[in-house]
């Protein structure tokens, strides 16, 4: 099996069973990936082999940890790719998708990861605002919930901006509750027992992980 | 011996220290109000023991400018003990910092205050669980109460131990501890904080870093996050065993329509006009009240006495100081103090700085400068030290040019008795206005045109309380001794120079030489530039000084109501006074000290002058 295939199937694999689901059947893969199911059950099957997959029953299977690694892995390719592309160079949604399939398997994970921290810098840079594209593929922050709502913290850009956030047990992982949200986007949320007062441009930098 | 207390914000350390010691200190409801170390002493048992209370943090890994004075406190171990005070309603939190604490093996005590409080939320707490843990003395508390503080020096005199806790951190975190230990051989602290980027080994913190990237690129977080993450987790679990929910109690969330844009903006305005009015009216009744009670019964005795000129000056000019200090002391300071004390202690002030926050951005800061900018309604000096909750220097000196624009208790005192009293209190009100429009403009400008990076606000909403009156007392006492003593011997001493110099005709002479100018400039008598110099020595000795000069309290007698109104601006705007001028040099340095003092003579001027050319026409 080429190694582009088999990092499809897990990035298709991951994003079935991301939103916490335990496993994804046969003729759910076929349908993500757009082939026979035939031959989705053939690869299925050395993919187990190779211990990227476990079987959950007989038609379903689900990552083990070493899959569930390197499908992180090429979807967070996929994902700077497409922003990279959208934001930055302006190709349009639809073919950014599926070059970033294309190119995801080639590129390193150094460039990636240069290629990530530089988009950061630039989105930190004046004037510039890509949230838009970090949104995209499933990804909210805390100004897309709801009053009332609660929401598990996925991610935190600036880190070290944002020390005090990790102070006061906002964390990736944490779970907290929106307990106020003005029309101008100032938000209280409670974490820990304690209301916490955020301002809109913080709270854009907490990624949350499900979207309401 | 000496004992360190430390502890989050608002969990009752200031409390705590000023009933071991019987000093006073600040207490508030807000983070931020220790910014300094206070030192007391307190006596058991005949011997002397040092107290030191800690400005309060959330952590001890920030870079904040109390996080690194606390952080370097305990590095010097200069300490016998540490006496760590936990808010028991927000435990968990606190533990956090707690474990950060333990790991700089000092001895330790742990104090579980607020624990009455707790009680009332239907809280059940077990401290056995957590002495266990810890391996020390813990003792509940109810500082409010001044319950049990009693047992707290004789358990940090009992041979404390450091506490034997250790945090289990993530195998990447404690493998990376361990490799630390056998190339530097660093113990599990320095390892943590070499890989926190703290430390002055260079070699170790390039280990450490490398290290340090290596994690990071495998978790997709950031060192600092996973060792925070597993401190909260571990505090968590240390929570659990502590404390109960006995019973989910329903609780009034006043929150509800506090922190709404409605009712909760109204309700903030309200609040912001209620002080000023509650301030003007009951403030100039009293005022009235010391100032014929002086003239009855100590100043025209005094003057019956018939003694020599210069001795008969003398005495009246300190007669009228003392007549004017306490003729605004206690109406008008003492009265802010109260409002701003109340607001304080409930906890409102975090409510305003959450709902301004949009607004404050527009001015180049964020929401938690409502803080420093309604203390400096009571007076400019605490507001400017206050600042220092803003992150960023560019919002600090956005801030101390705001802060010093806001009439104080001292500048509302002229705003009352000149143009209130005289004029009239919606003119009186309009003088406000004026400033808080000039203030609008200031802060739009300089967010504009000062260099320095933006950050927003991460602030903790202070729990909501019913202020106890005897603390609110006590603060807003506590508050306006530092004004009688700093203020009255300045009012004392300016008054006899000025005395003794319209005595020997030297001010005469002043006042001729500048009549022309300010006469065309701004339509006043050269003796009201006596009063504004004056002023500089503190704001309200303009007004007295004024009174002093032109012969009689009856301004009106005197001078017409466009002067009258005319100078009571020029005076609000006019140079900071000697001690915010003092402050000032401290927190942001002679530059910017210069730039707002030449910026508020220029706008006091300024603004005087086209009232003066301006408001004739329209009227």
């Amino acid at each position: 099996m080429l190694s582009s295939t088999v990092e499809d199937y897990l990035e298709a694999i991951l994003t079935i069973t991301e939103n916490g689901r335990q496993s994804a059947t046969s003729q759910e893969i076929a349908a993500a990936l757009g082939v026979e199911k035939a031959t989705v059950d053939a690869s299925l099957a050395s993919l187990v082999e190779e211990g990227y997959l476990e079987r959950v029953s007989d038609d379903a299977v689900r990552l083990t940890e070493n899959g569930s690694a390197v499908a992180s892995q090429v979807a967070r390719k996929h994902r700077v790719l497409q922003c990279f592309l959208t934001e930055m160079l302006g190709v349009d949604a639809e073919r950014a998708s599926k070059e970033a399939c294309t190119l995801e398997h080639g590129i390193s994970d150094e460039t990636i990861d240069r290629l990530s921290t530089y988009m950061d810098d630039a989105q930190t840079a004046p004037g510039r605002h890509m949230g838009r594209c970090r949104r995209g593929q499933g990804t909210c922050t805390l100004l897309d919930c709801k009053e009332g709502d609660t929401a598990r913290v996925a991610m935190i850009q600036g880190p070290r901006r944002n020390r005090r956030l990790l102070d006061l047990g906002i964390f990736p992982g944490e779970v907290v509750q929106i307990r106020r949200k003005l029309p101008n986007l100032s938000i209280v949320v409670r974490v820990k027992g304690c209301d916490i007062a955020i301002s809109p441009e913080i709270a854009t930098s907490i990624i949350v992980e499900s979207c309401p | 011996m000496r004992f360190a207390l430390i502890g989050n914000p608002s969990v009752g350390k200031s409390m705590i220290f000023s009933q071991l010691t019987g000093l006073g200190v600040e207490v508030s409801n807000y983070p931020g109000t220790t910014v300094e170390l206070q030192r007391g002493n307190t006596c058991f048992q005949r011997e002397i023991i040092e107290l030191v209370d800690l400005p309060g943090v959330y952590s001890l890994d920030g870079s904040s400018e109390e996080e690194n004075l606390v952080r370097r406190f305990l590095e010097q171990k200069d300490t016998d003990a540490v006496i760590v005070v936990l808010n028991a309603t927000r435990l968990e939190r606190n533990l956090y910092l707690l474990l950060q604490v333990a790991e700089y093996g000092l001895p330790m005590v742990v104090v579980l205050n607020m624990a009455d409080e707790a009680v009332k939320e239907g809280l059940e707490i077990d401290p056995g669980p957590l002495r266990d843990l810890l391996g020390i003395d813990v003792i509940p508390t109810a500082a409010s109460q001044g319950k049990n503080i009693d047992q707290i020096i004789p358990a940090a005199l009992a041979a404390p131990r450091p506490s034997a806790i250790e945090i289990p951190y993530d195998h990447h975190i404690e493998a990376a501890i361990r490799s630390l230990e056998k190339m530097f051989g660093t113990d599990r602290k320095e390892s943590i904080r070499a890989l926190l980027g703290f430390g002055d080994n260079p070699e170790l913190l390039e280990a450490a870093r490398t290290i340090a990237d290596e994690i990071e690129s495998r978790h997709r977080m950031t060192v600092a996050q996973i060792i925070a993450a597993n401190r909260h987790n571990f505090a968590h679990e240390i929570a659990g065993l502590t404390i109960k929910e006995k019973a989910h109690l329903p609780k009034t969330d006043l929150d509800r329509i506090l922190t709404r844009v409605f009712p909760g903006i109204p309700i903030m305005l309200g609040i912001l006009v209620g002080m000023l009015l509650v301030v003007f009216i009951t403030g100039s009744f009293l005022e009235e009240v010391i100032v014929e009670f002086f003239d009855v019964f100590l100043l025209q005795p005094f003057l019956a006495l018939g003694l020599p000129p210069l001795v008969e000056e003398l005495g009246k000019s300190l007669l009228l100081a003392l007549q004017a200090g306490f003729g605004i002391a206690f109406p008008y300071v003492f009265l802010f103090y109260i409002i701003i004390s109340i607001l304080e202690d409930s906890g409102y002030m975090t409510r305003a700085a959450f709902l301004a926050d949009n607004a404050m951005h527009r001015v180049g800061m964020h929401g938690g400068a409502v803080i420093p900018l309604t203390l400096a309604f009571g007076c400019n000096v605490p507001a400017i030290m206050s600042i220092r909750l803003l992150s960023s220097r560019r919002e600090r000196v956005i801030a101390s040019f705001l802060v010093t624009m806001v009439p104080c208790s001292a500048r509302s005192v002229i705003i009352a008795g000149i143009v209130a009293g005289f004029v009239g209190i919606g003119a009186a009100f309009s003088v406000y206005a004026i400033v808080f429009v000039l203030i609008l403009i200031t802060g739009l400008f300089l967010s504009r045109v000062t260099p320095g990076e933006r950050f927003g606000m991460i602030m903790e909403m202070a729990p909501l309380r019913r202020p106890v009156p005897k603390l609110v007392m006590k603060k807003a006492w506590l508050r306006l001794s530092e004004f009688l003593f700093i203020a009255m011997p300045l009012l004392l001493v300016g008054s006899v120079v000025l005395g003794l110099l319209e005595f020997f005709g030297v001010m005469g002479a002043f006042e001729q030489l500048v009549e022309p100018y300010t006469m065309a400039l701004l339509g006043l008598p050269g003796y009201s530039a006596t009063a504004l110099v004056f002023g500089i020595l503190r704001k309200e000795m303009a007004f007295e000084t004024l009174a002093i000069l032109a012969g009689t309290a009856n301004l009106g007698a005197v001078l017409s109501s466009l002067q009258l109104y005319i100078f009571a601006v020029v005076t609000v705007l006019f140079v900071p006074c000697l001690a915010t001028i003092t402050v000032l040099l401290r927190e942001v340095g002679s530059k910017i000290t210069l730039a707002i003092t030449v910026y508020t003579v220029a706008l006091g001027l300024l603004v005087g002058s086209l009232l003066f050319h301006i408001l004739p026409l329209v009227m």
